[in-house]
């Protein structure tokens, strides 16, 4: 408690310094999935390992080198603008598809009606459609079985009215399994096409 | 940009990254778009500044800055996130995607404003691979979410 205090203390004399105003520092916050990664910090001071949220490092140059807690009102003060600015996160979807061809499994024909809505309503994006396949079959034919539901999703996309910046089709073909198998096994899981919207 | 559906992406994009890192030029394949914008933004590319807007692609060495009263908020191919508050400056310094190779870089360098940055496939394959850097200092970045102030020198 004593330490956190000191912290917040020292981080409040840091950051006002000699002038009234605020200077540079860099915050970790917590990730969208709930999780703390980390950051590394190197000034002139040295360098430090940054790994609990709304613990910051002061960039002024001039300060020692120790990660301290950092106010949430001060946060909120410096960066609600910066927060609002950001944009819809990535998101990804799989769609499944019947053994040998193109042809999308009817769970994941319902399912596609939810996507196409999810992604019309995000507004202009970045689309990347990936075509699997499970390990049925040659590894050249599911390279092109992989390009041919990739496809298939794409131009289901584009007639649906997806505002798309760019639209980028591949195939992993049998090389990018989702359940990992022997060679020539069904795998209903790896018969898919995934759909990542940035 | 929409991709002709019988080329080959993947060639495409290999070809497309190399002349990225050579020089950027208009016409490279973006590396990210801006997808979020009030007030007064520019993406500044080859030196020339231009009112962002959104759908506008991002080059390597695209400057993105924001007026007194602007924010800014960009997307990267491999899915890391940038929004920038009012009076902000970053410059995108080096960007490589391509996971399938292992050609994997993000290097870019704020010099004043604020940023809010959520990091994407890049940093998750090889953290060393991405760098912010400040005037006084250089944030690594281990797969997360962070914010960054930096206020100019002499300000």
């Amino acid at each position: 408690m004593m330490t956190r205090l000191f912290g917040l203390l020292l981080f409040g004399l840091l950051a006002s310094g000699c002038a009234s105003k605020p200077s540079s520092y860099v915050v970790l916050m917590e990730s969208p999935d709930g999780s703390t990664g980390a950051i590394t910090v190197s000034t002139a001071q040295g360098t430090t390992l940054v790994n609990q949220k709304q613990q910051g490092v002061m960039l002024d140059g001039k300060a020692a080198q120790t990660a301290v807690p950092v106010e949430p009102q001060r946060i909120a003060a410096d960066f609600t603008p910066a927060l609002n600015a950001q944009p819809a996160l990535p998101v990804s979807y799989l769609l499944y598809f019947k053994s040998g061809g193109a042809v999308l499994t009817d769970e994941s024909k319902l399912a596609l009606q939810e996507v196409l809505k999810t992604i019309i309503s995000r507004g202009p994006s970045a689309v990347s459609v990936i075509g699997h396949t499970d390990t049925e079959s040659g590894a050249a034919w599911n390279e092109k079985i992989g390009q041919k539901r990739a496809e298939t999703i794409a131009k289901l996309l584009r007639d649906n009215g997806v505002q798309v910046l760019e639209l980028v089709v591949t195939s992993h073909g049998e090389r990018n399994l989702l359940v990992k198998t022997p060679d020539d096994t069904a795998e209903p899981k790896n018969r898919r096409v995934e759909v990542l919207v940035r | 940009m929409l991709f002709n559906k019988k080329t080959s992406p993947r060639a495409l994009a290999g070809l497309f990254l190399v002349a990225c890192v050579a020089h950027a030029e208009p016409g490279d394949k973006p590396i990210g778009y801006v997808m979020k914008v009030s007030g007064e933004a520019f993406v500044v590319t080859d030196g020339v500044a231009r009112p962002a807007s959104v759908g506008m692609p991002l080059q390597v060495g695209s400057s993105l800055r924001t007026g007194p009263a602007g924010t800014l908020g960009v997307t990267f191919e491999d899915s890391t996130l940038m929004s920038f508050g009012p009076n902000s400056e970053l410059k995108v310094d080096e960007y490589l995607y391509e996971p399938a190779k292992g050609d994997l870089k993000l290097n870019a360098n704020i010099s004043r404003g604020t940023l809010n940055y959520i990091s994407g496939v890049i940093a998750k394959l090889k953290p060393e691979a991405v760098e912010v850097h400040t005037p006084t200092g250089t944030i690594g970045v281990r797969g997360t979410h962070f914010l960054v102030k930096v206020e100019e020198a002499g300000r």
